[in-house]
């Protein structure tokens, strides 16, 4: 297929992910909201600051501590600057608006019915803004459009004919999924550094985040111990959004991807990297600070993974590509 | 004031049994009489113009007495949802074209009328022999223009006219496309007066509305299903398959299953939506410029595989941004060496390069001539009488009666450029006279026209407006019309402007079977 096509639907897929993530990131934490002290409540949002690599506007968080009435105002400008800030590239809205842009260029690559959902989904967002969803139960706003995005996904899954195309939207969405719970999980365990210990609700917020925490529950009963949890997160083949299941995917999909003009070997040497990486079994009990560690190793690789695929596929030199 | 109110249609064969409850959007275009349906009473008809749907005396032509029937039995907050759920649908799926403005892109629609124009078949049996014997006849004027040019030689088109034309490619003397197709695709602008259709203009460079003619059918006869039943109205929606089968015929010779894409200034351009539609009615690529590359004289297309040949290329951008080597220099948006690689015959382009010479204003008032040259045939369509300002005594004609004329700049298209005599302020004729002075050689005039009036849903009135028609041909070894247009509408009361980016809207056109 076209290089552009693929590059347009590898970023179709990553920009839906982006802003499902995000929204159950922000769906979680205005529940957090309305019950939670006021220090997780400024726990969740360092987490969720973190997990984006931005500064929040203002002053730092956590000065309010003491002050109920600050901190949720506080919560008003940063929900905003997270899903309505046109000058945050990473919004929710910017990324849902680049997601449709990449589908309003690729549509003739993409079947009419996933065009026509996120469009609908689209024309309901563009109405919205921040005073209204805050006057009702903003989380209701969040888990609406989480919504929006896996019924896309199913859309796509159900209407998209495997070839190329497919894979190239399904390595963005593996790409994406795999940073994304690299990064929330590496501001997670940075924020549970200044607990002395973190209460269990830090840990099962952050399973409700992954949407694990039933399973959890279902395997492991109430206890929280941060050593399931990540196992579960991390490790578990069978959780839909784990990280392994993620990795393990994104380097099948690469695999049967035809080869690439570019270098398509490195691309799939370093996907074996990664694979090993994330299976290569613990010398002993490993720490939080262990599980950390190689979480930072596993954001490199990721990083360098979604460089190599383009390299191999989309930006490479036409000079001394092979004619077909 | 017309006073025919409808009755019921004599021919409704009830199907028997029990009558069963249908919601109230399906029994819309119903044809039991509404007290509360549309009719035609304050409906103003002005001689000076032909009335699309009703005769002078105010009762219905015979093509447009189901069409009025139905209006009849729709009260007008019913026909108001019908047109709310028309232009929705274009916004549900985004058929849109994009403004760009301060920073802000704002994508909009084309307002179309829910009601459709209704052409009944013998006008589209003269409308299409017309259209194919006026396109066969352009494409050899363009053989010879760039081949022995017959046509100067015998005097029937003067050189200056051809040599002169800002449209005129001389990189492109000598070439010799496919079948002898220099345009494979053609949008002509047609208007009907009191005295019949009339050519307004030839569209042979990269002309655009089709995917409206297609978008407008889709939203319009779900919105009025029995109506369209009943009016046996002919299909459009095929264009695509005929557009691929033409381009098919146009590819190289040597290549049997030909590659073909469909060349895109960039999702800027206001026609991108067109673009992507018709590429996905192709199956073909949408590239860019930045897409291909030519390597020995082949043009070749990026794919995540290596480099793929591409044989025929429908481009969408104009001849000046094709190929930096060969045009404009600056251009960003074309291929380098495209050029070349047509003039070996390792790509088709469609349209060619240079067909602009053809669609020139001025060349235009030599169209007639050019079909009884070429094909020893009288014209089937007229063309408007046209006053070419580089002869003196027409500027003086122009000068003199400016404000009883249309006025173009030979090298303008959409509807830019234009005085309208009538409806400028003497400062505007004034202004307009002294650049006419300065260079009478980029200016034709023309009478204005009466453009015909169709009846559209206005403030919940029915209103006339003045149309026009967008029909669509294809050349490759043969030639084929879709029986169907894009009608254009000057949304404005008293206007004739009907160019959309000139608060133009559309109308889906019905070209009925018999």
């Amino acid at each position: 297929m076209l290089a552009r096509s693929a590059e347009g639907l590898y970023w179709l897929g990553r920009h839906v992910e982006r802003t499902e993530n995000l929204c159950r990131l922000l769906r979680e934490h205005m529940s957090a909201l309305v019950d939670r002290p006021v220090r997780e409540i400024n726990f969740g949002w360092r987490r969720i600051y973190g997990t984006l690599h931005r500064r929040p506007p203002g002053p730092a968080l956590g000065v309010a501590e003491s002050d109920e009435d600050y901190a949720l105002a506080d919560s008003y400008t940063l929900a905003d600057d997270i899903t309505f800030e046109r000058t945050n590239p990473g919004s929710i809205l910017n990324s849902f608006s680049n997601g449709r842009e990449n589908a309003r260029q690729m549509r003739h690559c993409i079947s009419a019915e996933m065009w026509t959902c996120l469009n609908l989904g689209w024309l309901r967002l563009g109405t919205r803004h921040i005073e209204d969803i805050w006057k009702a139960a903003p989380e209701e706003f969040y888990a609406d459009l989480a919504r929006e995005m896996n019924l896309f996904a199913g859309v796509a899954d159900s209407t998209l004919y495997r070839d190329d195309g497919w894979r190239f939207l399904q390595l963005g969405r593996l790409v994406e999924r795999a940073q994304f719970t690299v990064a929330l999980l590496l501001a997670h365990l940075d924020g549970v550094r200044s607990y002395a210990e973190a209460p269990d609700s830090e840990w099962s917020s952050l399973l409700r985040i992954c949407l694990a925490f039933d399973t959890y529950k279902r395997h492991y009963g109430a206890e929280m111990r941060p050593a399931r949890v990540l196992d579960l997160l991390v490790d578990d083949p069978r959780l839909p959004r784990s990280l392994c299941r993620a990795v393990d995917s994104a380097a099948e999909t690469l695999a049967a991807i035809a080869l690439g003009p570019g270098p398509s070997g490195a691309a799939r040497k370093l996907a074996g990297d990664l694979t090993s990486t994330m299976h290569r079994p613990w010398p002993g009990v490993p720490s939080l600070e262990d599980h950390a560690e190689r979480l930072r190793r596993l954001a490199g690789e990721c990083l360098g993974f979604h460089d190599m695929v383009m390299a191999a596929h989309v930006s490479y030199d036409p000079e001394g590509a092979p004619i077909r | 004031m017309p006073h025919w109110r409808p009755g019921v249609d004599s021919r409704v064969v009830a199907f028997p049994g029990r009558r069963r409850a249908v919601p109230s959007d399906r029994r819309t275009d119903d044809r039991i009489p509404n007290p509360r349906g549309m009719d035609f009473s304050s409906y103003r008809l002005d001689a000076k113009f032909y009335d699309e749907v009703l005769r002078p005396d105010g009762t219905p032509r015979a093509h447009s007495a189901p069409l009025v029937d139905a209006l009849a039995a729709i009260s007008a907050a019913e026909l108001g949802e019908i047109q709310e759920r028309v232009t929705r649908s274009f916004l549900n799926e985004g058929i849109t074209f994009t403004v760009y403005g301060d920073g802000e892109a704002d994508e909009r629609i084309i307002p179309i009328d829910c009601i459709p124009r209704v052409l009944p078949a013998a006008e589209w049996t003269e409308l299409e022999a017309g259209l194919k014997q006026r396109v066969l006849a352009l494409n050899r004027f363009l053989c010879d223009v760039y081949g022995d040019c017959r046509v100067i030689a015998d005097g029937v088109v003067p050189e200056e006219m051809v040599r002169g034309c800002p449209h005129y490619r001389r990189q492109m003397r000598g070439a010799s496309p496919p079948h002898g197709t220099w345009v494979a695709i053609c949008g002509t602008d047609i208007v009907r007066t009191n005295d019949g259709f009339l050519v307004l203009e030839d569209n042979l460079r990269v002309p655009s509305g089709v995917s409206y003619m297609i978008a407008n059918r889709k939203a319009v006869k779900s919105n009025l299903p029995r109506l369209y039943r009943r009016c046996r109205v002919r299909e459009v929606e095929h264009y695509g398959d005929l557009l691929l089968r033409t381009l098919r015929e146009l590819a190289p010779p040597n290549r049997p299953d030909p590659c073909i894409a469909l060349l895109t200034p960039g999702v800027w351009n206001a026609a991108f939506y067109e673009h992507m539609f018709l590429a996905h009615q192709l199956g073909a690529e949408l590239v860019e410029g930045r897409d291909l590359l030519t390597r020995n004289g082949f043009v070749y297309m990026r794919t995540t595989e290596g480099l793929r040949q591409v044989d025929v290329i429908y481009r969408r951008v104009d001849d000046d941004f094709l190929d930096p080597r060969a045009f404009r220099s600056d251009s960003l948006l074309g291929v380098p060496g495209l050029l070349q690689a047509y003039r070996l015959g390792n790509v088709t382009l469609a349209n060619a390069p240079g067909t602009g010479v053809a669609d020139d204003k001025s060349v235009y008032a030599y169209v007639p001539d050019m079909i009884r040259y070429y094909l020893s045939e009288e014209p089937i369509l007229a063309s408007l009488p046209t006053r070419l300002c580089r002869r003196p005594e027409e500027l003086e004609y122009t000068l003199d009666n400016l404000d009883k004329l249309v006025v173009k700049r030979v090298g303008e298209a959409g509807g830019y450029g234009m005085l309208i005599g009538p409806h400028a302020t003497p400062a505007e004729r004034d202004a307009y006279a002294a650049e006419l002075r300065a260079n009478p050689a980029d200016f034709i005039s023309q009478e204005v026209l009466s453009l015909s009036m169709a009846p559209c849903l206005i403030d919940g009135r029915l209103e006339p407006r003045h149309v026009d028609l967008r029909p669509f041909v294809l050349r490759g070894r043969e030639t084929r019309v879709v029986p169907g247009a894009f009608c254009r509408v000057a949304l404005r009361r008293g206007s004739i402007v009907v160019n959309s980016s000139q608060g133009g809207g559309g109308k889906d056109v019905w070209v009925l079977e018999s």
